[in-house]
């Protein structure tokens, strides 16, 4: 499956609530996480796969209520654990069950069955020998999601190859690190629109408002107390919505999101043609720094957080965001110190700059939120 | 200044609340999909139709022993995955065909079956492989032969399926045969005249079935020979006939598509969700009215289809390629699905797939080989040539 698709799937499903039932062939999903000697995971069947396995529906009256389901708790792990076989570098795991719970999927309801396996220590290899439904559909197929210290595999279950072999890498939970602080400093200098942002709001950094005249600062201290300021409110800012969408407390319509990222560049700009704001412009940088946190999110939710290593991650994608911007305003602040008494930069970066940067994001704002 | 100052804390306060307002209502939409415990040990978690109960297991492990359980068992399934759409029941064919499938020489009315699954599942190659060990059991079976016409003419194979049709022809009232080599020769130059050749034929005394495979047949033909009026009245009398065919359902909603009529659409597939060919018109149709609907469809639709995809499966491909196309806009995912999708199947509606994914994607040389085909065949198709 191609990765925009799949995206698009994962972003929708996370919005999606209960739904009516639609017809698609039968899917187990199975989740399970390897963490050191830990094997933890879930097993996930339709409920009517789950009848036709062990019959959930004692009262034969065509329909399977959640007593029934809870009722056959036993009978389904047994099943489990006669269809599900772990081992972990050839040893048979010991699977233990938590209880029974119920998911909505968007083709009817699906009970999920929890449980912890013991495969020995830190296994290297994990097969898997799945032959759940195998007898009573033979289309059925387990969807495995495999994530093992940092890495993810996914993989087909069932069907006429029953016992899967996956490689259990271990040092991956750094090069994930890496890849994310990567993919951060690559968003914040392809995302045009978070620097252009910050740029407004840094130009007036180093000049003073006087008597509606722009006039250069005098010495270096206070430009850079300034620049700080904003680089800092805009940093934690955006890493405290990051962090709350990165873990799924607060999620906005990409959307919404977008347009008003647009819409803060132009009041950034507006503010340096038609100055409101003069003084603590790093309010402005936190309150809408808020809301390109959720930009952020946006690419972070498009790449995906492996589970076993989501803070080292999202921790990763935020460092890499910050390197990207130090960079940015390291190479242009200076230039800018040294041409602030020119009438070049008074006059022409500031107004005229400033104006451009504000036309463009119109253009945004306009393409975002109306079109 | 420090007016200036209050006034713009104003400003800031009010644009503060807006995003507070914002993000709550995220917060409140952002329903999870995440396990629970239902309140009640009354709550229905799901219901149960006719076939898929704990008790039909063990009539599938009786039909182990017995093969003249088997057969009408997965006839039984085939029908209902028919009539529901729903794919699990060829699952259920499968299971109880299995052992039967397996003995050494299996009975050819196992290996129609087996091959009814494999077309159904577009497995049509498999499908043809067996359909020659059930001709070399059995020859000539009007089943079998009927199922092979089918699948060649699906894939394009022309001139193959010529002589399976006239095999069927001999086999079978004068005129279902008829029937089958009319509409060959309506994809192979002759459209005008199959059709009227077709107008013509009596359907006195047919089951509802044979004739609702004639006014598929007819409302096709209009389709492609720009008759919408009786393209759409072939159609309704098909559904008032037979109202679970979905495949002519589908045909009569993309006609209403492409005539603009999206509300009628959603009239005509109302309460059949459940089927994705048909949730894809409606989701198309929700996309031209602009309906608020359509996120819930396109969330269905991504999960059947990536669960497909990641499956390797093929069935929904041409779905896939539309939905691509029509319903995210994304031309060029839409290309290479339609090419995909061209390498399974060569009906007039994946020339029709394929054509218009490479117009939107800006590459039509993408789409010469399947136009290439059908000029070949002199193919009529007034959806493709103007």
């Amino acid at each position: 499956m191609n990765a925009p698709l799949k995206i698009c799937c994962m972003l929708l499903l996370m919005l999606a609530g209960p739904l009516a039932q639609a017809h698609i062939a039968s899917n187990g999903f199975l989740n399970l996480n390897v963490e050191g000697a830990q094997v933890s995971g879930a097993i996930e069947l339709a409920i009517r796969d789950g009848e036709l396995a062990v019959g959930l529906d004692h009262d034969g009256n065509g329909q399977v209520t959640w007593g029934e389901l809870k009722s056959s708790q036993t009978a389904l792990q047994n099943y489990v654990l006669g269809h599900l076989r772990l081992r972990g570098d050839g040893a048979q795991c010991r699977v233990g069950f938590n209880p029974v719970q119920v998911n909505e999927r968007v083709d009817g309801t699906y009970l999920w069955l929890p449980f912890t396996a013991d495969c020995g220590v830190g296994p290297k290899r994990l097969s898997i020998d799945y032959t759940i439904l195998n007898a009573e559909d033979p289309s059925h197929r387990g969807l495995l999601t495999l994530s093992a210290n940092g890495a993810v595999q996914t993989g087909v279950l069932g069907g006429a190859s029953v016992i899967r072999i996956f490689e259990l890498d271990h040092p991956s939970s750094r090069s994930a690190f890496i890849e994310y602080l990567r993919a951060g400093i690559w968003h914040i200098w392809s995302g045009i629109d978070h620097l252009l942002f910050l740029l407004s709001l840094l130009l007036p950094a180093v000049l003073l408002r006087r008597q509606n005249r722009w006039e250069a600062v005098p010495m270096a201290a206070p430009a850079f107390v300034h620049i700080v300021k904003v680089v800092t409110a805009f940093t934690l800012a955006h890493s405290i919505t990051l962090s709350l969408a990165a873990f799924d407390v607060i999620r906005l319509p990409s959307r919404l999101t977008e347009s008003v990222i647009a819409a803060s560049i132009i009041v950034a700009a507006l503010n340096n043609v038609f100055p409101m704001v003069t003084a603590g412009r790093w309010r402005i940088a936190f309150a809408f720094g808020l809301l390109h946190g959720f930009g952020f999110a946006s690419v972070l939710a498009e790449m995906g957080l492996p589970t076993g290593a989501r803070l080292v991650s999202l921790v990763a994608f935020n460092l890499g965001v910050e390197v990207g911007q130090l960079a940015v305003v390291l190479a242009i602040m200076p230039l800018a110190y040294l041409f602030r008494s020119t009438a070049f930069y008074r006059r022409g970066v500031m107004p005229w700059g400033s104006s451009a940067i504000a036309c463009l994001a119109l253009v945004w704002f306009v393409q975002r939120a109306m079109l | 200044m420090s007016k200036s100052v209050s006034l713009s804390c104003m400003l800031w306060g009010r644009l503060f609340a807006c995003f507070a307002v914002a993000l709550l209502g995220g917060g409140l939409s952002s329903a999870q999909a995440d396990p629970y415990v239902p309140r009640t040990e009354n709550a229905v978690l799901a219901e149960l139709s006719a076939g898929t109960r704990f008790a039909d297991v063990t009539a599938r492990r009786l039909a182990r022993a017995r093969v003249d359980v088997a057969i009408p068992l997965a006839q039984f399934y085939i029908q209902q995955a028919r009539i529901s759409g729903d794919l699990r029941f060829l699952g259920y064919a499968e299971a109880v065909l299995a052992p039967w499938v397996k003995t050494n020489p299996p009975l050819p009315d196992v290996l129609v079956l087996q091959a009814t699954l494999q077309q159904s599942r577009h497995e049509f190659t498999a499908a043809l492989a067996t359909l020659d060990r059930a001709s070399a059991a059995r020859p000539a079976d009007p089943q079998a032969l009927l199922i092979r016409a089918t699948v060649l003419r699906v894939l394009g194979r022309y001139a193959e399926a010529g002589p399976a049709c006239e095999q069927f022809s001999r086999r079978v009232e004068p005129r279902l045969g008829a029937l089958c080599t009319q509409s060959l020769r309506g994809l192979t130059g002759d459209l005008e005249s199959a059709y009227a050749a077709l107008t013509q034929i009596s359907s006195q005394g047919w089951l509802n079935a044979e004739k609702s495979w004639l006014y598929s047949e007819l409302g096709e033909m209009a389709v492609r020979l720009g008759r919408d009026d009786d393209a759409q009245q072939w159609f309704q009398r098909d559904l008032t006939l037979v109202p679970t065919d979905f495949y002519v359902r589908a045909a009569y909603a993309d006609l209403l598509l492409r005539q603009r009529r999206p509300a009628e659409v959603l009239a005509l597939l109302k309460g059949q969700e459940s089927f994705e060919p048909l949730l894809l018109r409606i989701a198309i149709a929700q996309k031209q009215l602009d309906d608020p609907g359509l996120a819930q469809s396109s969330v269905r639709l991504r999960t059947a289809f990536s669960a497909e995809l990641q499956r390797g499966e093929a069935v929904h491909r041409r779905e896939q390629a539309r939905f691509l196309l029509e319903v995210e806009e994304q031309p060029k995912l839409s290309l290479g699905a339609a090419i995909e999708n061209w390498t399974v199947q060569r009906e007039p509606d994946d020339v029709l797939v394929l054509v218009n994914a490479a117009k939107a994607a800006g590459s039509p040389a993408a789409a010469e080989p399947a136009l290439a085909f059908a000029r070949t065949q002199g193919q009529t198709d007034v959806r493709v040539f103007r």
